[in-house]
Order: C-alpha cells, then structure tokens, then sequence
C-alpha cells in the first residue's frame, strides 16, 4: 500500500523531477534504493536520514519487486540507485544488469554495497564497473594486524582501517579521526583503469580468504592491493561507489566504538558515518563537480570571436570554471588550470590565472604555424570531473597584402626598376626626336 | 606569293579559299565541341573523376567571394588540422577561365550555374585547342595541313580523354595554352615581331597559371633555339622570338604563387637561363663578325674563346655547385621520374600508386592516338623537306613528347597534338601530291596543278614544296602498306630509288595508283573518325562518379557514390572529420562538404602515410590513429559486391607501402602470401585483421552467404568477426561505398574477471587461475 | 707571344673602334641605353651580394627588369637597323611601336613583382 502511495505521490512530481538532474543542478535528487530485505531500512537508517536530510527523495523497494523500472516513457525515473541487495540473483520489473549499465552509461550515480555471498549479478555489475570482488563466495577480507577490538576475539573480519584515499574533493576537508569499520569481502582494481579509484584500502597484512576454512593455498587477494571501498567515475562522469561490505552502512557500525588492534585509543565512534557521508555527498555529485561555460577568445584589443586567426596574432582566452557546492554554482579556484592551443600537438600551453570569480583567462601569440587549431582545456584532478573543452579554430597564413610592403634593403632594387622606366621615356624621346 | 600570275582568278581564289577555310574551322569547332557531348548525353552535366571535383570546388568559391578572397583562401576543410593554403598550391588558370566564363554570361543575363560552366569549359577549350593546332600548323606548313590537323585534334582520342563534358580538369585548358604558345613561337620566329613575343610571353603566362606541364615549353623552346644555333640557323629572329621569352616569362611565371620562385631556382628551368646566356653570346659573335673583318675576326674569336672558356667554366661550377647543394638536385620528384621512369617507384610510392605516372603499354598508344601513330614518320620526313625553323621545332616537339609519354600515361596528352600536327602534314601532303597527279593526267586542267598548292600560302616556297610533297607522300604510302596491302608496298620500294632526280614531270605518279592511294587514304581516315568516336563514346565518356554495367537484364546505373556523400552531408555534423583513402578527398569535401584528413592533392606524404597506417594497422591502434586526429567516419570504397575493381582493397597495398615509407613498422610482406597479394583463406593474418579488410568485408558474408569477392574471384578468408571499435553507419545500395563511425571510448572500463553468465562455477575456476598469475608469492 | 696577342688585341680594338664608328646615331643611343642597363643590373647583383637576397621578389625584379629592358633594346636594334636584311619589310615605326608595347607589358609586370 505504502508503495503504491509513493508511486501515486510520485507521478504529479514527475514533470518537476525530470528536469531536476541537468547540467545546472548535478546533484542527484530521486534515488532508488533496492533492498534485499525492508529491514534494513530501519537497520541503515542513520545512512539513509543523512541522505534525506540533504534533499534526496529516497524511494525505498524490494530488489524483487516485479513493480520497479528505472524509466518510463524514455525518461529516468530517478537520478541515483543504491543497491544494498547483495544477494539478490535476479532484479524484480525491468531492471536488470543491462538495464543498471545503461542507467550509469546515461550519467547517472549508483551505490553497490556488496557483502559475502554477493550474488553473480551484484558481482557482475561491479566487475562491468571495473571492480573485481574475489571469486571465492564466502571469502571475507581477514586481518589479523588491524582488526578492530571487540569483545568477542572473533576471527578478524571486522577491521578497522583508515587507509584512506587522500583526497579532500572525495572526504571532505575534514580529517576523519577514527577508523573506519568494515566487514565484508575485498575486490581488487586493474591498476592501469585509471576510472577507479581505491578510497579505503586493506593494510598491508590484510588477506582475502573464507574464515572458516582452513588455509590451503595462498588467497588470491592480499595485502593492501585488496580495496575495500573504491569509487568509478566515468567518462560520462557518472559516479558509482563500491563497497564490499553493507553492514559498514549499517547504524551499528556507525555508532560502534572503535579500537583498532595495537592502537591505545579508542574512538568513541567509528568514522563509518563520516566517511560514508562525505563519500556519499560526492558520488550524489554535491562535490567535485566542475562546469565550464563561456569559453571566448579574441584578439587583443578586440572583443568580437573572430573565425579564423593569422598567424602571430595575438589573442586572449578566458575561460569560467565553476563547482557544484550541492546548492548552487560556485567559482572554482585553482592555479593548474591549463589551456593548449593545439594542433596535432600542443603548440602553446599556458596556465591561465584566475580572478578568484571563476574567470580563467590568458594571453597568447599565435603560433608562426598555419593550421587548423583548437583550444583545449583538459582539466583531470582526482576527484573532481573531468573537464575537456574544445574548441577549433583556423589559423590561416598571411594573406598576400599583409606582407611588408617596402623594405629598405630593397630600394636600391626599386630604384633600378624606376630608373629604368625613366630610362625608357627619356629613351623613347631621344629616340623619337633623333630622327 | 607564288600566284604572282596576277589575275582576278587567283585572288578570287584565294578569297574564296580563306572564306571556306574559315568555315571548315568553325565545323571543326563545333566537332570538337559536340564530340565531347556524349557524356553529357549519356549520363547526366555533372563533373567527372576527382580532381575535377576540386576545380570545381575552388570556381564556386571565385564565383562567390572574388578574386582576392581565392587567392589569399585558406582552406581549413582539407588535410585536417593542416589546413592547405589554396590560393598559393593551385595553378589558378583552369579556375579563374571557368570564373571569367560566368561572369561574362551572367553580365549577359544568361544565368548557367556554375556547375555548368565548368563542364562545358573543357569542349570549349578543346574548340579553341584545334584553332590553335591549325595556326600552329599553318605556321609550319601551310593553310591544307593546318585544317588536316585541326581535325585531327579535334577528335584525338588522347585528347577526348581529358577533356570530356565535365572533365574539368587543368589539362583541358592546358593544351590550348600549350599549343597556342607554340604557335606564337613559331610566328616570332617566322615574322622576328616583337609584338608576337609579348604575346607568346603572355600565352607563356597562361600556360603557367594553367598546368605544371608548363616546364615541358620551357625546355622545349631552349632545346629548339639550342638546335638551331648549334645547325648554323641563327638568326636575328630567334634572338627576338627567344630573349623577350625568357625575361617576361620568367618574370610572369613568378607572379603565379604556385610557382613563385621557383621560376628562378629549380632546376627545370635552367636550362633556359643557360641558352638564354649562350644566344647572346652567338648574337654578339655573329654582330661582331657582321662589323669586323674576317682576319680581325679570327684573332677576336681566339681572344674570346681563352677567356670565354674560363668565365664559361667557373659559372658551370658555380651552378653545379648550387644544384648539387639541394638535396635532390634541384627537380622535383613528377620532374625526376620523367628523366628516369625507375626514380618513381624506387623512391616515391605516392607518385607511383597514381596510375596515370606509370609507363603507358603499347595496345594504349594504339587506342588513344590510333593511325596518327603510322602517320607520324611520314610528317616527320615531310618536315625534313624542307627543314624551317619552325619545321624543326614541330620534329622536335614530336620526339621529345614521344619520350615523354613513353615514361608517364598522362603525359600521352603533350604527344597528341603533335602527333595531329605530323599526321596533319603528312596526310595534306599527300593528298596534294595525289590530287595533283590528278590533275596533271586530266586534260586540261594541267596549268591548274599549282593553283591548289597555292593554298598552302606558304612564303615562296610552292616549287620546293612540290618537290617535296612527292617524296612525303610516299613515304605516307609506305606506312599504309604494312597493315593493308602488302602488294603495294613494293610497288613503292621502286619509288625512292626515282626521287633522286626531281623533277616535275617525273613525279608525276600513275592515274590509278593516285586514285587508289587517295581512296586508301580517304578509309584510313574513316577508320580513325569511327574510332575517335567510338573512343569518345564508349570509352572515355565515364564520369566514373555514376558507374553503369550492361547485363542481360538491361542497364544497371550504380549512383553509391553520390549516395554516400550526400549522406554524409546530410547525417553528419558540419564539422565532423571524415578519413578515407586520399583518392576521394577532393569528392568529399565537395560533395559531401565534409573536412578530410588526406586529399588528391598529394603534398604532404606523412600525412597520406598516417592514414595509410591507419587503413593497415588492426582495429584497436587504427582507432587509436584515426581518434588523435578528430576523425568520426571513416569511409571505405568496396567493389567486392559489384566487381567495381578500382576499389580500396585493390589499392590497399599501396597505403601499406606509403604508410611503411613513413611508419617502418608496417611492412609489406606481413600483408603478402608468398608474395602474393590475396585476401581469401591463405591470406596472412596481418591481412585479414587489418582495418581495411575488416571495414570492406564487415557482415558481407550476409549477401550471399558465402562472401564471395567479384573482384579478386574469391571467397573471402575470414567472414565472421565483430567490430569493438568502429560501428557501421551507412552502406549503400551496392554496397560500394561503406561508411564506419568511430566508436566513442567506453564509458567504463571492465574489470578483468570473466563475465559468469551460465555458470559460476565453471568460471570462477578459471577466472582464479587468471588472477593468480598476478600473484606475487608464485 | 705575349707581344703578339697584346698587339693582335690592340689590332683587334682598333678596327672594333673604327667599325663601331660606322654606325648610325640612333644605334648608338640604343647601344647607350643596353650599357645603361646592363649597368644597372651588375650593380644590383653586386648590391644583394653584399647585403644577402632577402627580399628575393624585388631583387629578381630589379635585376631582370634591367635585362629585360637590355634585351628589349637589343630587339629594336636588330630590327631598326638597316643593314639587317631579315627585316626589311618591317618598318621601323612599327618596330618601334612593338617595343613600346612590349615595355609597357614588361615594366607594368616588374610593378606588380616589385612590392
């Protein structure tokens, strides 16, 4: 009954939530979240408050619920999918891994928590995603060096690590004090996908391996190459964030004290909320987000975009650069930015100064090369989307009048050419009159 | 005049003769005009082949932005992102004469697009060549020979070839200005006016504006004078009608951009700066020997020649040093393989790939100036009777252009007018001869026989040219024989023998024998009229844009081309780059109005071999290739449907040789079996995974079933494979022309393990072995 | 030897000097005029000898419109001289009136070229 209302509160806000998600508002506003099991709404409920509070229309349903779809009519219905059904074989309605490929494909967010005993599917959607979980299905990520103190000794499972990645576009600029608690399986990356990034890794004793079994052979996962929470973007810059455990999202992890093994402090309260807060805000794209708009050039000392340059004109470039603050647009402020006037390869390539406001802009001479060339900006900070810009414009060489005209070197030349003219009227006269 | 007779018959006469010439002329322009209709007729006014498309392009911008527009036009459309400077890399002649043209009709009010214009420039021109051909030959033999010419040329196959309805190409206008300079050589040296010579400079100039093959006059023009200097025929003329030549040339080829300096610093033009030195070294020995002495003569020459010869020596080094100093000696590459026909293809697989570079066959000779080839020796042998100034130059332009066309197709077309203009004068001779045998056995017309010599109007010279035209005419006999009547042939060997001792009476030849040889005469030229025809027609009439096959179910029109590019200009994005073999460049961007990487004008061979790597790389490193240059389609031409044999899988081992030229890692013999070139099971798998045989052969095992190419008459070697990088867009109706969009990069980037659809566990077992490979404990 | 050559040579200047002396007035002025230019021209070379070819397009156009005026001259010699029997029937009006023209055309392209 319950969904139904929702769906029936959904259906006047369609036409209002579509054009919610658009270059001018990044942000994810409508989430999906499909559950294995309607507890857990209540059992991650902190997680999911923290997401309501700022903003977000979570839309909570069974993963087989024959009910769900992610667009109708052609459009999404949502901006965001969580997926906290880690074992969940088959998706209920119209969703399934083709259908949550083409959803990330069409820039659209995604979070994958999965946990021991993933499903094929959950797996299988991680690995298209670049995200490799070990294959063993009842492998746990062990450590038996930074596990996390509990009462119960327990078999190491539950760790506490705070290897972070550092990155204040993805954390947040405040430094997350406690360890953060985590329980679930591990997944490696392919170190030369540069989308993936591994945000809170294993330490260095960490193994990937099912507890209960006695340990035959080597586990194929160890140390710290095992990631345990690692984030996509994609080129489309959509963003999706992979964990291996679920229960790390729950509010017993959140609120749990925490000890990591050999360490004398004890922390009051895992870093879980934080970290997953700060991780959250910037796969929802509150963070990180850059645009860039009014893109203009022009000779010096004109204001017109011109259609084609000469060569060594001069020419100025500015640019505005902003980031989505999760409300509003604000001016992006760096020194890296670089623009290439380019042509097979970079000919000039100038950092642009900013005025603090989001302008970006610079000075150059064009190149003594004619061509076919484009301004590219292309702006790749961890973190952040990835800007590229550009924008082609022709440089044509000088035309047959702009030449110099009168050389000094040459007057004798144009001497001789008029003294020969002159020589040939007065010729002629004294030709003529000699007769 | 010989006619010094006086009598109102004779000027009447020859009133009446000039009236008839005049109209003959202007049939022969209206021949050589409608001759050149058939293409139009049988297919449709559109612009032929693919260099055309590109004049065409560059007139329909004169046509709308002006002359100065043209020529300081930058065009960011062509060799993307280098861009190509047209107005400073074309010969600009072709293009402002068609731009000229449509000003003057649409100043007249008749409004013809400009399409039309420029297919019908190259039939007006070849009117105009013919005219030219008949002054030329005028010039050199009389008015009789002229006309024969005249028509000749009008319908010499070679010439059809180039200057069909809508083949509006440089050639076209180009042997108008080549002949017409010549004849206004020769009319400087026959008259010694200084006027003629600021003509012949101007021609000289349009000449340069029109075509490269402008070289080929101004080493012609310096090899005659060198000739007539070195057999004693100096003369003040050739002074007059040789030095203005060379300073205003000279000085007018560099005002055309595309030639510019190098009027004065490549080596091709040498050699006329250096007769250019040695007739005025002969013009003041022959004015000091005018005023001197002959003793004091002698003791100057001694003088002069000791020091002569130092002078002489130290500038030789001087320029030799120069050349040798450049790195290939000063000629460029067409130039340098027309001197050794091997520098080509040793040294330049992008000129060699072009077939029109390559040494023509013998069977071409036959088909593209056809009896001219039997008639030629004969006027060769008449111009020797007597040898002229202007007589010797005609030899001269005869056995330098059959040397040229020897080591390049395209140079056939230098051949043909000379070629017309021998046969011209042989044929004329002999039919003079002939008729005046006539003549001089009927009774009564015997005082006659001079009159019709007359016509020739040439200075003086009627007794000896009579003399001379048995001789020519029996040489004209001789030829025929060899291919029609061997009985003839030694009727005539006798001939010679009797020539010795000329005089009139004797030469005289049988009543009968004249009637036959006139009648043998009159079928040879039948057989050359059906053939021009037949050639203009059937053979040369192809626009090669529309392709039509006869079969027995009737006429098939295949139109893929402009199918294709008028897709693209429709589907496409304006700016969007589209890479393609450099033969359909100039296509492209004129009718699909698109940007290319690589068109037909060839002047950036690294450019041409980064897409001919591309073309032989496979998929992944072409992607990567064609990505780094902007490109979104790429375009293919594939005959194997239709058995269109001219199509990218046929010229594919040429990319693989100018793309190895630059690249060393594509190698030609990774593309060959054996060294044979193949594409069916035995090919190698270079081959087969190559872009170009993926692009042409993606899904054709979908026609038949069996992919069986009607080119190569074979079935192909690997017929199902998948694309991952490139998507195919458009194929056209005959599949001729396949178009492929570049896939843009994944969104996402796989993780290694295998997908484990069906069976997990099957998988997981292998996918453990894979990962543990990484392992660093094994 | 050498005696002999200086006195062949003087010989050789002596007779050069009296034929030379034979010719008509206007000759003359046109010999003048071909020494005036040639002149001309041999100052240039040396001139961008020293200075180096840089502005190629005015040096090429100085020069050669020199020679081109030189050789120019010598045409209308050849043809207004009277002694030359190959042009006879060529009057030396219209002589004239051809070089004018083909000044004209020369010196009208050396403008062009110059700039």
């Amino acid at each position: 009954m319950s969904k139904l209302l929702i769906f029936l509160t959904l259906i006047p806000l369609l036409p209002i939530l579509t054009t919610s998600f658009s270059l001018e508002n990044p942000s994810s506003r409508r989430v999906l979240v499909l559950l294995d099991d309607l507890a857990l709404k209540s059992s991650h409920s902190v997680f999911f408050n923290s997401l309501q509070s700022r903003g977000f229309d979570l839309d909570f349903k069974l993963a087989d619920d024959p009910k769900i779809g992610l667009h109708r009519y052609g459009q999404y219905l949502y901006d965001g999918l969580i997926l906290f059904c880690p074992t969940t074989e088959r998706f209920g309605g119209s969703i399934d891994l083709a259908a949550i490929l083409e959803f990330v494909d069409s820039g659209h967010d995604l979070i994958i928590a999965a946990d021991s005993n993933a499903s094929d599917l959950i797996r299988e959607i991680a690995t298209e995603s670049g995200v490799d979980f070990d294959e063993d299905p009842a492998a746990l990520v062990i450590d038996h060096s930074s596990y996390a103190v509990s009462n119960t000794e327990g078999d190491h499972t539950l760790i506490a690590s705070d290897e972070y990645i550092k990155s204040d576009v993805i954390l947040g600029s405040k430094k997350i004090e406690a360890p953060v608690l985590f329980q679930g399986i591990g997944h490696s990356l392919n170190p030369s996908n540069s989308l993936v990034l591994k945000v809170l890794s294993a330490s260095p004793s960490a193994y990937s391996s099912n507890p209960k079994s006695k340990l035959s052979n080597p586990p194929s996962l160890t140390g710290s190459a095992i990631s345990l929470v690692s984030i996509v973007q994609a080129r489309n810059n959509a963003r999706i964030l992979i964990s291996g455990s679920l229960s790390m999202f729950s509010n017993r992890f959140f609120r749990s004290e925490v000890q990591k093994a050999g360490s004398p402090t004890k922390h009051e309260k895992s870093g879980n909320e934080q970290f997953l807060t700060e991780l959250s805000k910037w796969v929802f794209h509150e963070r990180g987000h850059l645009k860039a708009m009014n893109v203009r050039h022009h000779k010096a000392g004109e204001a017109d975009e011109p259609t084609i340059y000469r060569v060594n004109d001069d020419l100025e470039y500015s640019v505005e650069i902003y980031e989505w603050s999760g409300a509003s647009w604000e001016p992006y402020v760096a020194d890296d930015v670089q623009v290439q006037f380019y042509m097979m390869s970079p000919y000039v390539l100038k950092n642009l100064s900013t005025d603090k406001k989001g302008s970006y802009f610079t000075a150059f001479k064009v190149p003594d090369v004619y061509g076919v060339f484009q301004f590219k900006v292309e702006y790749q900070r961890l973190g952040y989307t990835s800007l590229s810009l550009s924008k082609q414009i022709p440089v044509r060489p000088f035309k047959h009048n702009e030449y110099e005209r009168f050389i000094p070197a040459a007057y004798p030349y144009y001497g001789a050419a008029f003294s020969m003219m002159t020589g040939f009227f007065i010729f002629t006269a004294v030709h003529l009159y000699s007769k | 005049m010989a006619a010094s007779e006086t009598s109102n018959g004779t000027a009447l006469r020859y009133a009446f003769g000039n009236v008839l010439s005049f109209f003959i002329l202007l049939l022969i322009g209206v021949l050589a005009f409608s001759i050149r209709l058939f293409s139009v007729i049988k297919y449709e006014s559109v612009i032929h082949e693919f260099d055309p498309y590109f004049n065409y392009r560059v007139t329909q911008y004169l046509t709308k932005n002006g002359i100065y527009d043209f020529w300081n036009w930058f065009d960011d459309r062509t060799w993307y992102p280098l861009g190509r400077v047209i107005g400073g890399t074309v010969y600009p002649g072709l293009t402002l004469t068609a731009g000229t043209l449509y000003w003057i009709l649409n100043s007249l009010n008749i409004p013809l697009s400009v399409e039309t214009v420029c297919v019908f420039t190259a039939p007006i021109f070849s009117a105009f060549a013919s005219w030219a051909t008949y002054l030329l030959t005028k010039e050199v033999k009389g008015a009789g020979a002229g006309l024969t010419a005249a028509v000749l040329l009008a319908m010499v196959p070679s010439y059809i070839s180039r200057s069909v309805a809508g083949s509006y190409d440089n050639e076209a206008v180009a042997i108008f200005a080549l002949i017409f300079t010549f004849f206004l050589y020769i009319k400087t040296l026959n008259t010694g006016s200084l006027f003629y010579a600021t003509l012949n400079a101007i021609a000289y100039f349009y000449m340069v504006c029109s075509w490269g093959g402008y070289t080929f006059i101004i080493n012609l023009i310096p090899m005659h004078v060198l000739l007539c200097i070195v057999t004693g025929r100096y003369s003040s003329r050739l002074y007059i009608a040789y030095a203005p030549l060379v300073v205003l040339g000279t000085l007018l080829a560099s005002l055309v951009p595309v030639v510019g300096f190098n009027a004065v610093l490549t080596s091709e033009h040498f050699g006329s700066f250096l007769v250019f030195i040695i007739i005025h070294v002969v013009a003041l020995v022959y004015y000091i020997k005018g005023i001197l002495s002959p003793k004091m003569f002698k003791v100057a020459v001694t003088l002069v020649v000791s020091i002569g010869l130092v002078v002489c020596c130290a500038v030789i080094a001087v320029l030799v040093a120069l050349v040798a100093s450049s790195p290939t000696k000063g000629w460029s590459g067409r130039s340098l393989s027309l001197l050794d026909p091997t520098y080509a293809s040793k040294y330049i697989p992008i000129i060699a790939s072009v077939s029109e570079h390559q040494p023509p066959t013998w069977p071409s000779y036959f088909m593209d100036i056809n009896v001219l080839a039997f008639l030629v020796p004969a006027g060769i042998i008449a111009c020797f009777s007597p040898l002229s100034d202007a007589s010797s130059f005609v030899v001269l332009y005869i056995v330098t252009s059959v040397y040229f066309s020897g080591v390049m197709v395209r140079l056939m077309l230098v051949l043909a007018p000379a070629a017309c203009i021998m046969s011209g004068i042989a044929l004329s001779a002999s039919f003079d001869v002939f008729t005046r045998s006539i003549k001089f056995q009927l009774p009564g017309v015997k005082g006659n026989s001079q009159v019709d010599a007359g016509d020739t109007s040439s200075e003086g010279v009627v007794a000896q040219n009579e003399v001379a035209k048995t001789y020519k005419n029996e040489e004209a006999l001789k030829e025929r024989p060899s291919k029609k009547n061997r009985k003839k042939e030694k009727e005539h060997v006798e001939k010679p023998s009797v020539k010795a001792q000329i005089k009139k009476r004797l030469l005289v030849l049988p009543f009968e024998a004249s009637i036959i040889a006139i009648l043998l005469l009159v079928l040879l030229g039948a057989f050359y009229v059906v053939h021009s025809v037949w050639a203009a027609a059937e053979a040369y009439s192809a626009p090669s844009i529309v392709l039509t096959s006869y079969s027995h179910d009737g006429l098939h029109v295949f139109d893929d081309f402009r199918e294709a590019y008028s897709w693209l200009s429709h589907n496409t994005e304006v700016d969007d780059k589209v890479a393609s073999w450099w033969d359909y460049g100039y296509q492209t961007t004129a009718m699909a109005n698109r940007t290319v990487i690589v068109d037909n004008n060839t002047w950036n061979n690294t450019h041409i071999a980064t897409v001919g790597t591309a073309m032989s790389s496979p998929e992944k490193a072409a992607w990567e290739i064609f990505d780094s240059l902007d490109v979104k389609y790429v375009l293919v031409v594939f005959g194997g449907l239709v058995g269109y044999p001219s199509d990218d899988i046929n010229k594919f081992l040429w990319m693989v040789r100018i793309g190895g030229g630059v690249f060393p890692h594509i190698k030609e013999p990774d593309y060959l079996r054996d060294g044979q070139y193949r594409i069916d099971s035995q090919a190698t798998p270079t081959m087969l995974n190559c872009l170009m045989y993926k692009l042409s052969y993606y899904r054709f095992v979908e026609t038949d079933g069996k992919a069986f190419d009607r080119v190569r008459r074979t079935e192909i070697g690997k017929k199902h494979f998948k694309l991952t990088h490139f998507e195919e867009v458009f194929t056209t109706h005959h599949w001729m022309v396949r178009i492929y969009k570049l896939k843009p990069q994944k969104n996402r980037i796989r993780g290694k393990a295998k997908k484990s659809r069906s069976k997990a566990s099957s998988t997981t077992s292998t996918k453990r072995s894979e990962t543990q490979r990484k392992n660093p404990w094994h | 030897m050498v005696k002999s050559t200086s006195k062949d040579a003087q010989a050789l200047f002596q007779s050069l000097r009296s034929a030379y002396a034979a010719t008509p007035t206007n000759l003359k002025i046109i010999d003048l005029y071909v020494v005036f230019s040639i002149f001309t021209a041999l100052i240039q070379v040396v001139y961008m000898a020293i200075v180096g070819s840089f502005p190629f397009n005015s040096f090429l156009s100085g020069v050669l419109s020199c020679i081109g005026t030189a050789v120019l001259a010598v045409c209308l010699r050849i043809q207004v001289n009277k002694e030359n029997k190959e042009f006879k029937d060529l009057p030396p009006e219209r002589a004239f009136a051809d070089f004018v023209l083909c000044n004209l055309v020369l010196h009208l392209v050396i403008m062009n070229f110059l700039g």
